[in-house]
């Protein structure tokens, strides 16, 4: 009887260890995880450097965590044995019931934050020397406007707190963005398993930028909504684990009717760019069919009548872009992570009627970009 | 390396342990070298050869030492000799602790000495070797243990650098003597009954650390850095219960990691841990937490310095110097001397009077006392500046600006409250003793029903690593 026991207890270890130490020699390298949308650490190569360095040891010791076998699926089990011990985040990720995500936000430090305002104000002194007008807008997360669907007592930090601080220290034109959102809390304005706000989150966006800047702003009747995706999972979702929970919708309301043209300046010459790139509706990466991700600078022709716009952005102003154009005769789009000139020469070079900074509140606490404002 | 990764789990044990019952046996001893080397220079590949130069170090001074007292033995230079032996232990002790000194304590003394004005000693930042506080105690053990005719001397160069850099041991512990484990180096003999003994402690091992600690890890951390508006009564106790949890878990699980590789290698370890927190006096507690650190200082320490054979204040000022060096010994910084000297300020007062004061005392009393002492311990531990320990503090002990309890408290209580009470009854007999009451049958099925269970739920953990941070790097 104990002599079993021994045995099968010896067994199950042996055959556990061995079986994964096989499964994973014998099932092909990853080169790309979905699920997590980066590259996985493949193979890394040997060389006496590289041992002696260490960076060899620990690229290694990488591979054995980002090729192990399954990993979707053990990180999924992670998750679920977080939610059932009582846990409601996993990975910095609110699992907030009804299929929605949201990501946690801590505050940053109080003079760390009034620096980041402090370079906006710097900016809108150079371009008040210019008559530019500046425009400043902060647009919270769904942790802040969605905040009633966190679980009870969460310890996320609050959000419009910095808003109102910071646009109490701005001396740009401020946007209220968080009552736009706030008004329309129970619509679907922010995407369930990703970060950014949706279309109709943008509209809203919008339309508090239209009240600002004295525009007008068409009916949300008025557009013709096409659903062009329905199998979207953001990035909220590739870190949190829960990979049960259902994809999201993307929807465009301006039609790519050809009267707009976008030029790329990503690299020497200008390339010809999409409004909608669709190609990106294959991938995993699918909010970066709005104008087809990053570069560092865009510009949007409109073939229409109006002012012209440079827009200091994130990734939130892509799909806010199409309704804009209905607006402006150009909007021109500055990526300041790989922009690396003064965004102000820039604006009073092509001469700008106006220039908007345009961050989620996410991003303008932890971009390491914004000092270039005050170029 | 450390246990609770992947590449320890899947690939390295794996190829250890079949290699290992694949050869012979008499080159089992030189594969378990290899692969000792390995490991410890996996993280830093150059301190190879800093642990080849301790081994080598070590060895010599054995062979002298031992030469030079069977010299005397044999009585041919008698009076001669004994002298010299001691010359080599002292020159040997004093190297070994340089070399400790020099990784891991030059940056905090020549920090400390730029402090005084016109004074600059530049810092090195050296990365530590890892377990460098744990191999440096074992291989100094040898010479001595050699010199006072305690152990043998080791001829066979590979089996003793086998003893110095041992995996299981290495960096964590339990402190292994050279004489507890001189007779298995020559001889050892490996069974089935023992192989199953080290796979369940080893998993037992891997469920306290990568289950349990990590997890109320997460609760410290949330906590550790609150400013003192935000701290209240009931958050600094959730989380300094959670690093008191987390340390014990954490350590005592290590431990029982390498008490199980050890067995599954044909080695048995003395215990390391025997349930701390279930003590009624402080003095208790220190012998039931770390026993190897313990043990160490008392045999190689407190007793060469005349223990308490020699009256009450020399005995007062041992036990000082013991205390200093066992919390420095934790660190390098003067946080860790503090929490050393803390202990021996609770340890000298029970020795005075307070011992036989809680012998009358209800059992109640004197755990509570102890368990206060411990975990207020564990918040100097851990704290790296003594304004924020005092901001814990004032919270524990009813002076917190921020209130009773918050919303966030209640929110980490619901998240975290099913795994403290799990690490609590954990950390008492009581779930041991009701297992082994199991009748056989019950307890056949059980058992490798929970290895798997753990098994499977470890690597879900260790997959999703991106927390796994391993605390005793520092030491």
């Amino acid at each position: 009887m104990k002599k079993t026991f021994n045995i099968v207890i010896i067994a199950v270890f042996l055959c556990f260890i061995g079986a994964f130490f096989i499964l994973n020699i014998a099932m092909p390298d990853v080169e790309f995880s979905q699920q997590e949308n980066r590259y996985l650490q493949q193979m890394p190569d040997f060389s006496l450097d590289r041992l002696f360095s260490g960076s060899f040891t620990s690229d290694f010791e990488k591979y054995t965590t980002d090729q192990f076998a399954f990993r979707d699926k053990w990180t999924a089990l992670k998750a679920g044995c977080e939610l059932a011990t009582g846990k409601k985040e996993n990975n910095g990720v609110y699992y907030c019931g009804d299929d929605v995500l949201i990501n946690d936000f801590d505050a940053p430090a109080d003079d760390n934050w009034t620096t980041r305002v402090s370079n906006v104000n710097n900016l809108n002194e150079t371009l008040t020397g210019y008559g530019i007008p500046l425009y400043f807008g902060l647009i919270p997360g769904a942790v802040e406007i969605e905040s009633a669907h966190l679980p009870a007592n969460a310890p996320a930090d609050s959000q419009q707190t910095l808003v109102d601080q910071a646009y109490g220290m701005s001396e740009a034109t401020n946007i209220d963005i968080a009552s736009a959102l706030g008004a329309h809390k129970d619509e679907y304005i922010y995407y369930r398993t990703d970060h950014h706000w949706t279309s109709l989150g943008a509209y809203y966006g919008y339309e508090a930028i239209c009240a600002a800047m004295g525009l007008p702003a068409p009916d949300l009747s008025s557009y013709d909504r096409q659903v062009v995706s329905q199998d979207f999972y953001g990035t909220v979702y590739s870190s949190s684990g829960f990979s049960w929970v259902e994809p999201d919708e993307i929807e465009t309301f301006v039609p790519d009717d050809g009267t707009v043209t976008v030029m790329d300046y990503n690299g020497a010459e200008p390339t010809a760019g999409p409004l909608y790139d669709t190609s990106f509706l294959d991938v995993k990466d699918k909010y970066s069919m709005f104008l087809g991700g990053v570069s560092p600078l865009r510009s949007v022709e409109t073939g229409r009548d109006g002012p012209s716009l440079l827009i200091i952005r994130d990734s939130f102003s892509d799909s806010l872009l199409p309704f804009l154009t209905a607006n402006f005769s150009r909007i021109d789009l500055m990526d300041m992570r790989y922009y690396k000139q003064s965004p102000a020469q820039y604006a009073v070079d092509n001469d700008f009627d106006a220039v908007l900074v345009l961050y989620s509140v996410d991003n303008f606490a932890t971009d390491q970009n914004l000092f270039m404002l005050s170029m | 390396m450390v246990f609770s990764s992947i590449l320890f789990m899947f690939i390295y044990l794996p190829v250890v342990l079949a290699v290992y019952y694949i050869v012979p046996g008499r080159w089992r001893n030189l594969w378990l070298f290899i692969v000792n080397l390995v490991f410890y220079g996996w993280g830093e590949p150059v301190y190879i050869l800093l642990m080849i130069f301790s081994i080598c170090l070590n060895y010599v001074s054995g062979r002298l030492i031992g030469g030079y007292l069977s010299g005397s033995a044999a009585g041919k230079h008698a009076g001669d000799d004994r002298p010299k032996a001691k010359r080599v232990l002292i020159v040997n002790t004093v190297l070994n602790l340089a070399l400790l000194f020099f990784f891991k304590y030059f940056d905090l003394v020549a920090e400390t000495i730029s402090m005084i004005p016109g004074v600059s000693i530049p810092t090195l930042g050296l990365t530590l070797p890892i377990g460098i506080s744990f191999y440096t105690f074992q291989t100094m053990s040898y010479p001595i243990d050699v010199y006072r005719g305690d152990g043998h001397v080791q001829r066979n160069f590979i089996k003793f650098g086998t003893f110095v850099a041992l995996f299981p041991q290495l960096i964590a512990g339990p402190i292994v003597r050279y004489k507890d484990i001189a007779e298995q180096l020559d001889e050892r003999h490996e069974s089935v009954d023992q192989f199953a003994q080290g796979v369940q402690r080893f998993i037992v091992g891997l469920a306290k650390k990568v289950l349990i600690a990590n997890n109320v890890g997460m609760l410290w951390d949330a906590y550790a850095n609150a400013a003192p508006g935000e701290l209240t009564f009931v958050g600094a106790w959730l989380a300094a219960i959670a690093f008191s949890l987390q340390i014990y878990f954490d350590f005592s699980g290590y431990s029982d990691m390498a008490i199980g590789l050890g067995k599954m290698l044909g080695f048995e370890f003395l215990e390391n841990f025997n349930y701390p927190y279930i003590s009624k006096t402080v003095t208790e507690f220190w012998r039931r937490w770390h026993i190897s650190l313990g043990t160490w200082f008392r045999d190689y320490v407190y007793f060469p310095l005349g223990g308490n054979r020699k009256g009450l204040p020399r005995q007062l000022l041992n036990l000082l110097i013991v205390w200093s060096l066992t919390g420095i010994w934790h660190g390098a910084s003067w946080t860790f001397l503090f929490w050393g000297l803390y202990y021996a300020f609770f340890l000298v007062l029970e020795k005075m009077f307070l011992l036989k004061w809680l012998k009358k005392c209800p059992a109640a009393v004197g755990h509570v006392y102890t368990m206060l002492v411990a975990i207020s311990g564990w918040v100097i531990f851990q704290q790296t500046s003594v304004s924020q320990t005092l901001v814990f503090f004032r919270a524990m002990y009813g002076f917190s600006q921020a209130g009773f309890c918050s919303g966030t408290d209640l929110y980490y209580l619901a998240s975290f409250g099913l795994v403290l009470a799990i690490g609590i009854f954990a950390s008492l007999p009581a779930g041991k003793n009701l297992f082994a009451r199991l009748p056989e049958k019950v307890r056949g099925v059980a058992v490798p029903v929970l290895i798997l269970g753990v098994l499977v739920l470890s690597t879900a953990y260790l997959v999703d690593s991106t927390y796994n941070p391993f605390l005793y790097f520092r030491f």
